[in-house]
């Protein structure tokens, strides 16, 4: 036996008591895991790295005003732009309103959309096709497997801002490890069939040539349409992306919000069962003592015992909390989860949260127990 | 713990504890208990002695003493030539590993520990490896007659075979004193006994100095010696 086996040995002392304790912390860290990984997905990761280099330009004043069209060439002309494609938002109904035949619409430039996201791989064949068809459009793989597209199938998709119905056909399955499932097709279909918009656009999505010229190209489409009546807002896709979950409030102190009182939580819930279970065995820490350990050596194994049964807590919510993202981004019709995932940094700071739990919970019952008087704690009836 | 013929080579006799002049007060709120009045008494090496006296005379209070879990208001107390009280209380707590074994009335065994796992538990301090911590666990056990139960947890015990293997794990640093607190007054009296054999045992065959706290005479009949206490004062011997 070593002290940590002791001390591994308490910690399952009372099975049930150190069982609901650990339950208790495994569903708090599972929370705060999941909650972690939104708070990462939305506000550090950068995603991929051709991410960092796309621009997406808006009306300064709202999404739901119109760019001119002409913007795209200007927008061309300034150094450091590689690509710019126009970028639509149909937001149509393909068969109903259920949530698992919900999918993105946007109507793009076929020429050059596969340029500007760059890491969503087309077959050349079917690109081609995709280019020449300009009642053409191209779905990602995990939709078309969803609903049973092949290239060739036509769809039809309702509008709903415009009063139109998409009549496409599919040119194109792309492979992208983006989670969302999305169509692009055509502008040219709307100006077409809607001529009264022809000429505008929602928002631009440009390919920036480098990293560090991502900022000075926004900073330089802005000022380009900054006197003019449709003046711009241009931000890279993550900050585009941010701006959506800003408009329901501040989610970044809301998650934080959450986490802390989470830990909280757990603090207390586990500093009640070690309180509980030092008290109780007062009269062993004095027997410990008479047999030689120190005050020191005393503290470690409560606190080790503590954090043994934090950290078998924190592994089952943080893994419970894998496993869930796991699931959730393979349902079929998507959940709030999809695209977020528990990455490895995400999954051992929630360990360090569980362990930090356990030492903190433990410290000053802990320690006050180790000072007692040997005397009085062999006296101690509990 | 050493073989037992190691252990019966034990050093001549010469005072193992001097206590001189020692009182201990307690204060329990506005008013003090005067629990050793002025006690002094020598105890020898290889002695086997045994304090009675009623509830409250002090004998449990003179025994934690010795042990250095509780410290003299007034007075000196020498274990060895040594006032252990000097030391820091890390100091303190390794030499009581050393050179105390402690039994107590309860036993006080680890319930989720089995009968090995209590007798190891001292020499986890140590600096044994595993396999000299197994060796001094297996000879403490067998001496107490309890080889064939090491794997039985406590619960699995008698009150007598619990005693035994609280004896084990206060012999098996071979402490040069032994001291025990009311031994048998959980036990029936054969299990007493037998507690009463091993104690008289290690006192003769392996040399272990022993001083015992008891109410019962039966009891203090093993000791070489027996000292009374009466309201804190020890009577003359």
């Amino acid at each position: 036996m070593t002290l940590s086996r002791f001390a591994t040995k308490n910690a399952f002392r009372n099975r049930r008591r150190s069982f609901i304790t650990a339950i208790s912390i495994a569903f708090s860290l599972l929370l705060l895991t999941l909650l972690m990984s939104v708070y990462r997905g939305f506000y550090i990761d950068q995603g991929p790295p051709e991410s960092a280099l796309r621009l997406v330009t808006r009306h300064k004043v709202s999404l739901v005003f119109w760019l001119p069209s002409y913007y795209r060439e200007k927008v061309r002309t300034i150094p450091g732009v590689v690509h710019v494609s126009p970028w639509n938002w149909f937001g149509g109904i393909y068969k109903d309103t259920k949530p698992e035949n919900a999918f993105a619409q946007f109507g793009v430039d076929p020429n050059e959309i596969f340029d500007v996201i760059k890491e969503d791989r087309v077959p050349p064949d079917e690109l081609e096709a995709f280019k020449r068809d300009r009642a053409g459009a191209a779905v990602n793989r995990a939709l078309a497997e969803k609903h049973g597209w092949k290239v060739g199938d036509k769809v039809i998709v309702k509008g709903t801002i415009y009063p139109i119905n998409l009549e496409v056909t599919i040119r194109a399955i792309y492979d992208s490890d983006n989670a969302f499932d999305s169509m692009f097709f055509s502008t040219e279909y709307i100006d077409q069939a809607l001529p009264r918009v022809k000429g505008r656009t929602g928002t631009l999505y440009t390919l920036v040539d480098s990293p560090e010229h991502v900022t000075s190209v926004s900073k330089a489409i802005d000022e380009m349409f900054a006197n003019s009546p449709q003046p711009t807002k241009t931000e890279t896709e993550k900050g585009f992306t941010l701006s959506f979950v800003a408009q329901l409030g501040n989610v970044k102190l809301f998650i934080l919000s959450i986490c802390g009182a989470v830990v909280f939580a757990i603090l207390l819930v586990s500093a009640n069962t070690m309180a509980m279970t030092i008290r109780e065995r007062t009269r062993e820490v004095a027997v410990l003592k008479t047999l030689g350990f120190t005050r020191r050596t005393i503290l470690s194994l409560y606190i080790g015992e503590a954090m043994t049964i934090s950290l078998f807590g924190g592994l089952l919510g943080a893994t419970g909390a894998t496993l869930l993202m796991i699931i959730a981004s393979k349902m079929p019709n998507g959940t709030f989860f999809t695209g977020f995932k528990v990455n490895t940094p995400t999954y051992l700071v929630a360990l360090a949260v569980a362990a930090l739990v356990g030492f903190v919970s433990a410290f000053f019952p802990s320690y006050s127990a180790s000072q007692r008087n040997i005397v009085d704690g062999l006296r101690h009836i509990g | 713990m050493p073989q037992a013929a190691e252990m019966k080579s034990a050093p001549a006799a010469t005072k193992l504890v001097q206590a001189n002049h020692v009182s201990k007060i307690f204060t329990r709120d506005t008013f003090e208990v005067r629990a050793l009045d002025d006690v002094s008494i020598e105890i020898a090496e290889k002695e086997f002695l045994a304090l009675m006296g009623p509830s409250g005379s002090g004998k449990t209070t003179l025994l934690n003493m010795i042990a250095a879990i509780d410290r003299p208001t007034a007075g000196e107390l020498l274990v060895q030539g040594e006032n252990v009280f000097r030391y820091s209380d890390k100091k303190i707590a390794e030499w009581r590993n050393r050179h105390i074994g402690y039994i107590f009335q309860t036993f006080n065994l680890i319930p989720v520990l089995t009968a090995f796992e209590n007798v190891e538990l001292p020499l986890l301090l140590t600096k044994l490896n595993k396999n000299e911590r197994r060796d001094h666990v297996m000879t403490a056990l067998t001496l107490v007659g309890l080889g064939d139960r090491v794997h039985h947890l406590p619960k699995q015990l008698s009150g007598g075979q619990e005693q035994r293997v609280a004896i084990a794990r206060a012999i098996v640093t071979d402490p040069t004193l032994l001291l025990a607190d009311e031994p048998t007054g959980d036990l029936d009296s054969h299990s007493a006994a037998e507690v009463l054999e091993i104690m008289k045992r290690l006192n003769e065959e392996f040399g272990k100095t022993v001083v015992m706290v008891t109410h019962d005479p039966n009891a203090a009949a093993y000791a070489h010696t027996t000292r009374h206490l009466e309201k804190g004062m020890l009577l003359p011997g």
